[in-house]
C-alpha cells in the first residue's frame, strides 16, 4: 500500500522549528518571507515554520517558547538580522522555555540577504540560508556553558578622570582594583585645563577630589609609571604583566615637581596629582584580575607645520596653550597678555584637526583624516573667549567657525554670552578655510591677518588683523597599538577603540571582560567620560558579582572511541595546556588519549583540521554541521 | 478593600523608556530587586516609537525590543505599567512612592493579548501611536511589539456595545475596573522620566500646529517606520507623494519665544537621519534642511552628516521666521537668506518641524527633587557624578536630566545604576555599623 | 560546453568568514546596503584552521565553484592560527593541482569588520574568474 503522505513523512529524528522575521519590512520588502516559509516547510528535519513582523518582540519569542514547551520542536532556527544583534535574545527565549540555549542556529537574512540582494534571487538565497541553518540545527547538541571562578578584582588602565571614576566606582561596589597609569601623574588630560565649561568647575579641584578619593581607598592600588607589557587569560582570570619604570615621558612636568616628596598627593597645575617616588630601576610584576577597564584617553591634536601658519608664525598657538597661558598669567588689565605681548585682537579658528573632509583637507603622515567632530572644543573655545572678554575688555575676539556645537546642558548659554560679550563670529564653508598670513597691508601694526569668506555676511571677504591666532584643536585617541595588538582590540576607522554596538553594548568589546571607559572610545567631556566610566564599572560589577563567569561551551571534544592518541592535535593546539595526551583506562586497557582543559581551550579548531581520525570536534561548530550546510548550498531541490 | 498593597524593592525606577530599562537591567544583573513604574500602557518609551536610529540606521525596534524583553523577563525586575506616581519621598532610609494603577478595563492577569477585542470593536479612533495618521480601535493593544501585550480600553470613545466582552476568550474585559492605589518602598530611586516634544501650539509664527502638511518630527518617524500608517511617505492632507520636503531646525529649541533657550541636542541628527531615509523612500524628492548650526557631535555623527550632504540633501543656513499655508496644500517658509537676498519665501509640499525636548515630568508637588532653570531635573555634580540629584539616594538618568541622544542616555543609565548600587552598599555598611 | 551553458550555470561561491572579523565585515556591507551577487554563501566560522584539507576538495566535488576564506589575517584572535592556516592551504593547493583543479578557485584573504570595499572586491574577483573558467571539472563526474 502506498501511503500518500509518505513523501511528506519526516525522516529526521529531530524536530526543527524555523522562525522567519519580516523585520517590519527590512526583510520582507526584498524577501518573499511566506514563500521562504512554504519552501522550507518541505525540508525533512523541519517540524514547523512560522513568520512574524518582529521575531525579537515578545510575541515573536513567545511563539518559539510555546512550540518548545508543547514538544512541537526540539531545535530552533531563527532567520532575521545579524546574529551579533539577536542570537543571545533567542538563546535566552529558549532557556526561559526550559530548553538548552545551544539547540539554536541563526540565519542572517537581513544584513546578508535583504539589505544586499533584491527580487526573486533574494528570496532564493534566503531560502537556502534558512535551509542550511535547519540542516545545522538538526545536528546541534545541547551544551552546558563552562563555569569558571572569577577573581573579584578589576584592573583599570589609565589614570585620567575616566580611569579614576571607574576605579572608585568599582571599589565602592566592593571590588578590589589595580589602577595602572603610564605617567607619574594622575588626572590625565583634565589636569591640563583650568576652568571647565560650562559649570566653571576648577579642573584642579575635580582631579584632586577624585584622585584623593582613589588614593585614600584601601581597595585601590595605584601604580604610576606602569604599563602593561603582557596579557593572557580570559574573563574572570586575566593575567597582566606590568612593567614599572622610570618615566620617559613628561620630563618637563617632572622638572616642575622640585622637592618631590612634599608634592605627593598634591595637584601640580598642568601635570596632575603626583603619586610619590618614581622607580629608579625598572621592575616587573604580575596582576591577576577578573576584568580590565580601558581608560587610555586622548591627546590633543597637534597641528602640522604650516597649518594656519602653525610653526611658522610664533603668534599662532593652540587652544590648550592659550588655556595654560591664561591660567598662569592672571594679571588684570584692559588687554590680555600672551608671552609678554599685549593682545589687542585675536582670532579663534575652530575645527582644527576635526571634521576633516577627504579631498579638502590633507591626510596626516599616517594617511588618515580626523573626519569626526571633537565635541568639546566649541564650548572650550567659547568659555575662553568669555573669560577673556570679561577680564580684558580691550581684547577683541574673532571666532571663525563652521557650526557652533554647544549641545550640552548650559552650553548654549556660553554661545549667548559670547554674543553678548561682543565676540565677532565669522562662519566659513567646509571648503573655504580661513587663511592666516603675515600682515602687509595694515601698516604692519598687527603681525598677522586672518582672511575668510564670511557666509554670515553674504559671502563677503573679511580680513581681521590680529596679534594672536588660536587654533581650536580637536582630540585624537592616544596611541595604544601595543594594547590593541596584545588584547586584539577592535579599532574603528576613526582610530578610537570600537564598542560592540553603540546602543546595545556601548562600553563592551567583543572580548568578554574587557570594557571601555571615556575618551579612548570617542571624544567626550568630563561628565560624559565619568558617565562612560560608571557604565563600564556597572558592567564589571555585574560580571564579577556572582564570583564566577560562564563561558561559551564551544571547546574541543574528544571522541574517545576514535582517538588513537597520536598527539597531532596537541602539536597543532594554539593554547598552551589546553590539550594533553593522557593515559586512561578504556575497556580494561590502558590507552593514550587526548584530553581537553576546557577553560584554556580557545575553541579555534586547530586540532580538528589535523586529526587523522576525525576524533576531535569543536562543540557547536562541528565539521559534520558544516558539511551538512555545504550539502544544502549545492542541493538542487532547496529553492525550487 | 481598605488595606493598601505595599511592596518592597531595592530600587524604584520611575519611567520605563530606554533609560529606565537600561538602569533596571544594570541593577537587576547585580541581583538588586528593581521596580519600574511606567505611566504608559507599554514600556519602551519614545525609542520604541522611532523608525530607525542614527548613526547606524538600525531599526529602533531591533535595539529596543530585546532590552524590553529582557527587562520583562528578568527575575529581579518587576514592571508596573499604566501607573502614575502620586508622590515620591524619602522617609529615613526608605524611598516611598504612592502609585495609582489606572484602569485598563481589562484584567491584566486574564488577558492573553489575542486581540480578539480589538478585531471586533466597532469604534475607530485616531491612533496616537501612528501620529494620528491612521485609526485604531477603542480597545486595543498599543502596538505590535508593546510589552506587556495587554489590551487597553479607551473609555472616552467606547460606546459600551459589549462586543469585546462577548468575544474575549478569557473573560478579561471589566467595565467596572477601578483605579488601584499601592505603595512601593525601596532603598533608592532613579528618575528616568524622559522627555516630551516642545509643544508647537504656542508658536503662532509656525501656525500653532494648524497648517496642513506641517507635521512634527515624531509624526515623520511614524511615516518612515516599517509598520507605519501608510507603509510609505505621503503627505497627510491629500495623500500626495511629496516632491519637496523641508525640515525646520530649532523649531522649539534655542528659541526664547517658546521658552526653550537650550539646544535639544538630537534634532540635527534625527532630521539628517530622516532625510536619508526619505531619500530612500522618495528618491526623486528634493529635501532641504533649514538650520542655524548642524550639531553632529557624537561618535560617527559628523561622518553621517557628510554622507547626507553627499547624497544631495540640501542644507540651507537660515532660521525660518514664519510658516504659512501655500497653494494646493503647499507650505510657505519665510526665512532670511544668507546670500544677501533678504527675506526669501520657499514653497514645499511637506514641512517637518524638528521639535525639541521638554521635560516629560514635573516633580513639583510629587517629589522634593529640584528642577533646574531649564525645568529638567537638577544635577548637583555634573562633572564627576552627573547622575546625582539634590535628593539623597535619588539619581537621574537620560533625558530627564536634559536633552540627550540614545547613546548618551544608555551610558548615563549605567552610571546611574552604579551610583544607586554604591549608595545601597554604603547604606548596608552603615546599617551594619549601627547594629 | 557552450558559452550559453556557462552563463546559465552560475557557479556557487562558498565564503568561510571568521566570526570576529570577516563575518561582521559582511554585515557591515549589508548595513551600507551595497549590492553583490547572490551566488555567495557565507558560513560563520570561529577560525578556518578548523577545516582539514579534504573539506575543500569535497566542496569542489559537491559542486562549489569557488571558495574564499575570509580570515582576520594578522588580526587573528588565535595566535598562530593564521600561519597554520597558510601552511594548510599550501597542501590543499598541491592536492588541487593533482586533481587538475584551478587553484585560483580557492583564495585566502583578510577581511576586517569594516572592510566593505575589500569584501565586495573579493566577491567580484571570484565571480569574474568563475565566469571565465566555469564550474570545476570534477563536479561533472
Amino acid at each position: 500500500m502506498v501511503d500518500e503522505n509518505k513523501d511528506k513523512e519526516k525522516t529526521s529524528k529531530r524536530k526543527v522549528g524555523v522562525y522567519i522575521c519580516y523585520c517590519g519590512g527590512n526583510i520582507s520588502d526584498h524577501v518573499d518571507v511566506e514563500k521562504v516559509r512554504e519552501r522550507v516547510e518541505k525540508q525533512p528535519e523541519v517540524a514547523v515554520v512560522r513568520t512574524n513582523v518582529f521575531m525579537c518582540s515578545d510575541p515573536g519569542q513567545e511563539m518559539i517558547m510555546e512550540d518548545l514547551k508543547n514538544g512541537t520542536i526540539d531545535r530552533v532556527v531563527v532567520a532575521s538580522c545579524a546574529p551579533s544583534l539577536h542570537e543571545t535574545t533567542f538563546r535566552g527565549a529558549i532557556s526561559r522555555a526550559g530548553g538548552n540555549p545551544y539547540i539554536y542556529e541563526h540565519a542572517n537574512i537581513r544584513e546578508q540577504v535583504s539589505w544586499v540582494h533584491h527580487g526573486d534571487k533574494a528570496t532564493d538565497k534566503a531560502t537556502r540560508l534558512v535551509s542550511m541553518a535547519a540542516a545545522k540545527a538538526e545536528q546541534l547538541k545541547p551544551l552546558e556553558s563552562i563555569r569558571v571562578e572569577a577573581r573579584k578584582h578589576a584592573t583599570v588602565i589609565g589614570g585620567g578622570i575616566a580611569g579614576l571614576r571607574a576605579a572608585k566606582d568599582l571599589a565602592d561596589r566592593g571590588i578590589k582594583v589595580v589602577l595602572l597609569e603610564k605617567s607619574p601623574f594622575l588626572g590625565g588630560q583634565l589636569a591640563n585645563l583650568d576652568r571647565i565649561a560650562p559649570t566653571g568647575d576648577k579642573a584642579a579641584e575635580l582631579v584632586s577630589d577624585l584622585a584623593g578619593q582613589v588614593l585614600n581607598d584601601d581597595s585601590i592600588t595605584v601604580h604610576t609609571c606602569s604599563a602593561v607589557e603582557n596579557f593572557e587569560g580570559y574573563v574572570g582570570n586575566f593575567k597582566l604583566g606590568v612593567k614599572k619604570q622610570p618615566p620617559e615621558m613628561d620630563q618637563e612636568k617632572i622638572k616642575q615637581l622640585g622637592a618631590k616628596d612634599e608634592a605627593v598627593g598634591e595637584f601640580i597645575p598642568f601635570a596632575g596629582i603626583y603619586n610619590g617616588a618614581m622607580p629608579s630601576v625598572p621592575e616587573e610584576f604580575t596582576v591577576e584580575t577578573g576584568v580590565i577597564i580601558l581608560a587610555t584617553g586622548f591627546k590633543s591634536y597637534m597641528p602640522y607645520k604650516g597649518e594656519y601658519g602653525f610653526g611658522e608664525y610664533e603668534q599662532v598657538v593652540t587652544l590648550p596653550e592659550l588655556i595654560r597661558s591664561m591660567a598662569e598669567n592672571k594679571a588684570a588689565g584692559n588687554l590680555m597678555e600672551y608671552n609678554g605681548r599685549k593682545i589687542r585682537s585675536m582670532a579663534m579658528i575652530h575645527c582644527v584637526g576635526s571634521r576633516q573632509i577627504p579631498g579638502i583637507h590633507p591626510e596626516n603622515e599616517g594617511g588618515y583624516l580626523n573626519e569626526y567632530c571633537s565635541r568639546t572644543c566649541c564650548s572650550a573655545a567659547l568659555n575662553s573667549s568669555n573669560i577673556i572678554r570679561t577680564s580684558y575688555p580691550g581684547t577683541r575676539i574673532f571666532e571663525f567657525y563652521r557650526d557652533i556645537r554647544t549641545y550640552g546642558r548650559g552650553q548654549e548659554e556660553l554661545y549667548e554670552d559670547a554674543a553678548r560679550n561682543q565676540v565677532v563670529f565669522l562662519r566659513f564653508d567646509d571648503d573655504a578655510s580661513p587663511k592666516v598670513a603675515r600682515n602687509t597691508s595694515h601698516s604692519g601694526d598687527f603681525p598677522l591677518t586672518v582672511k575668510v569668506k564670511d557666509t554670515l555676511t553674504f559671502g563677503e571677504d573679511v580680513e581681521a588683523p590680529v596679534d594672536l591666532v588660536v587654533l581650536v584643536t580637536g582630540v585624537e585617541p592616544n596611541n595604544v597599538s601595543d594594547l590593541v595588538e596584545m588584547m586584539k582590540l577592535p579599532v574603528g576607522t576613526d582610530r578610537f577603540l570600537l564598542e560592540v554596538h553603540p546602543k546595545l553594548r556601548p562600553v563592551e568589546l567583543p572580548i568578554s571582560g574587557i570594557l571601555l571607559a571615556g575618551t579612548c572610545q570617542a571624544p567626550m567631556d568630563v561628565g560624559e567620560a565619568c558617565n562612560a566610566a560608571g557604565a563600564a564599572a556597572v558592567k564589571a560589577a555585574a560580571l564579577l558579582g556572582r564570583g564566577y563567569v560562564e563561558l561559551d561551551p564551544f571547546v574541543a571534544l574528544v571522541d574517545l572511541e576514535k582517538c588513537k592518541g597520536t598527539g597531532d592535535c596537541v602539536e597543532a593546539c594554539l593554547s598552551d595546556g589546553a590539550l594533553n595526551i593522557v593515559e586512561i583506562e578504556l575497556d580494561g586497557q590502558t590507552v593514550k588519549r587526548a584530553q581537553v582543559t576546557p577553560a584554556l581551550c580557545l575553541g579555534c579548531g586547530a586540532c580538528v583540521g589535523v586529526c587523522p581520525e576525525n576524533a576531535i570536534e569543536v562543540a557547536g561548530w562541528t565539521l559534520k554541521q558544516y558539511e551538512a550546510m555545504v550539502d544544502r548550498i549545492v542541493a538542487q531541490e532547496v529553492a525550487a | 478593600m481598605n488595606s493598601i498593597l505595599k511592596t518592597d524593592f531595592d530600587v524604584l525606577v520611575v519611567g520605563g523608556g530606554i533609560a529606565g530599562l537600561q538602569t533596571a537591567l544594570d541593577l537587576g544583573d547585580q541581583d538588586y530587586k528593581v521596580a519600574v513604574v511606567e505611566k504608559d500602557a507599554t514600556i519602551g518609551g519614545k525609542m520604541i516609537r522611532l523608525s530607525k536610529v542614527f548613526p547606524t540606521l538600525d531599526c529602533a525596534s531591533c535595539i529596543t525590543t530585546p532590552k524590553m524583553a529582557s527587562a520583562a523577563h528578568h527575575d529581579n525586575i518587576t514592571l508596573f505599567t499604566y501607573c502614575d506616581v502620586n508622590s515620591l519621598d524619602r522617609v529615613g532610609q526608605t524611598v516611598t512612592a504612592d502609585v495609582t494603577q489606572r484602569p485598563r478595563y481589562v484584567d491584566p492577569n486574564k488577558c492573553i493579548g489575542c486581540r480578539q477585542c480589538e478585531y471586533h470593536c466597532p469604534v475607530y479612533v485616531s491612533d496616537a501611536e501612528q501620529g494620528g495618521f491612521s485609526a485604531t480601535k477603542a480597545i486595543s493593544i498599543p502596538f505590535s511589539n508593546a510589552i506587556p501585550q495587554i489590551a487597553v480600553m479607551d473609555v472616552e470613545n467606547c460606546m459600551l456595545c459589549g462586543k469585546c466582552e462577548k468575544v474575549c476568550p478569557t473573560h478579561a474585559i471589566d467595565y467596572f475596573q477601578e483605579p488601584e492605589q499601592f505603595v512601593i518602598t525601596a532603598k533608592t530611586a532613579v528618575l528616568t522620566t524622559g522627555f516630551e516634544l516642545t509643544p508647537v501650539s504656542n508658536k503662532h509664527q509656525y501656525g500653532m500646529g494648524e497648517i496642513p502638511n506641517v507635521i512634527d518630527s515624531m509624526q515623520m518617524e511614524r511615516l518612515l517606520a516599517p509598520h507605519g500608517p501608510y507603509n510609505r511617505v505621503l503627505r497627510p492632507s491629500d495623500g500626495m507623494e511629496p516632491d519637496s520636503i523641508a525640515y525646520v531646525q530649532c523649531a522649539g529649541s534655542r528659541d526664547k519665544s517658546m521658552g526653550v533657550s537650550y539646544c535639544s541636542r538630537v534634532c540635527c541628527m534625527y532630521a539628517i537621519k530622516q532625510t536619508m531615509l526619505l531619500s530612500g523612500s522618495l528618491p526623486l524628492a528634493d529635501i532641504t534642511v533649514y538650520y542655524m548650526d548642524i550639531r553632529a557631535f557624537g561618535k560617527g555623527y559628523e561622518q553621517f552628516y557628510q554622507n547626507a550632504k553627499a547624497m544631495g540633501i540640501e542644507f540651507v543656513k537660515g532660521k525660518v521666521a514664519k510658516i504659512s499655508e501655500g497653494e494646493n496644500g503647499g507650505v510657505e517658509l519665510h526665512y532670511e537668506s544668507q546670500d544677501g537676498e533678504g527675506v526669501v519665501t520657499a514653497n514645499h509640499d511637506l514641512v517637518v518641524l524638528s521639535l525639541g525636548m521638554v521635560p516629560g515630568w514635573n516633580p513639583e508637588g510629587i517629589c522634593p527633587v529640584s528642577a533646574d532653570s531649564d525645568l529638567f531635573v537638577k544635577t548637583i555634580r555634573p562633572k564627576l557624578s552627573p547622575t546625582l540629584t539634590d535628593m539623597e539616594g535619588v539619581f537621574v538618568a537620560g533625558a530627564a536630566a536634559g536633552p540627550k541622544d540614545i547613546v548618551d542616555t544608555i551610558t548615563e543609565s549605567g552610571a546611574a545604576a552604579v551610583e544607586a548600587a554604591k549608595y545601597m552598599v554604603a547604606l548596608e555598611r552603615s546599617r551594619k555599623a549601627a547594629a | 560546453m557552450t558559452s550559453l551553458e556557462h552563463s546559465q550555470r552560475e557557479g556557487k561561491i562558498l565564503i568561510l568568514a571568521t566570526e570576529t572579523c570577516a563575518y561582521p565585515g559582511a554585515d557591515s556591507v549589508g548595513q551600507a546596503h551595497s549590492s553583490y551577487p547572490t551566488n555567495t554563501f557565507i558560513l560563520r566560522v570561529r577560525a578556518p584552521v578548523l577545516f582539514p584539507e579534504q573539506f575543500y576538495l569535497d566542496c569542489f566535488k559537491k559542486g562549489i565553484s569557488g571558495i574564499i576564506i575570509m580570515s582576520c589575517g594578522e588580526e587573528c584572535p588565535y595566535d598562530g592560527a593564521y600561519k597554520a592556516m597558510a601552511t594548510r592551504l599550501d597542501r590543499v593547493y598541491k592536492m588541487m593541482r593533482q586533481q587538475d583543479l584551478d587553484i585560483r578557485r580557492l583564495r585566502l584573504t583578510a577581511i576586517c569588520t569594516v572592510c566593505n570595499r575589500a569584501f565586495l572586491n573579493e566577491v567580484n574577483l571570484m565571480n569574474t574568474l568563475l565566469q571565465e573558467i566555469g564550474p570545476p571539472q570534477m563536479a561533472q563526474n
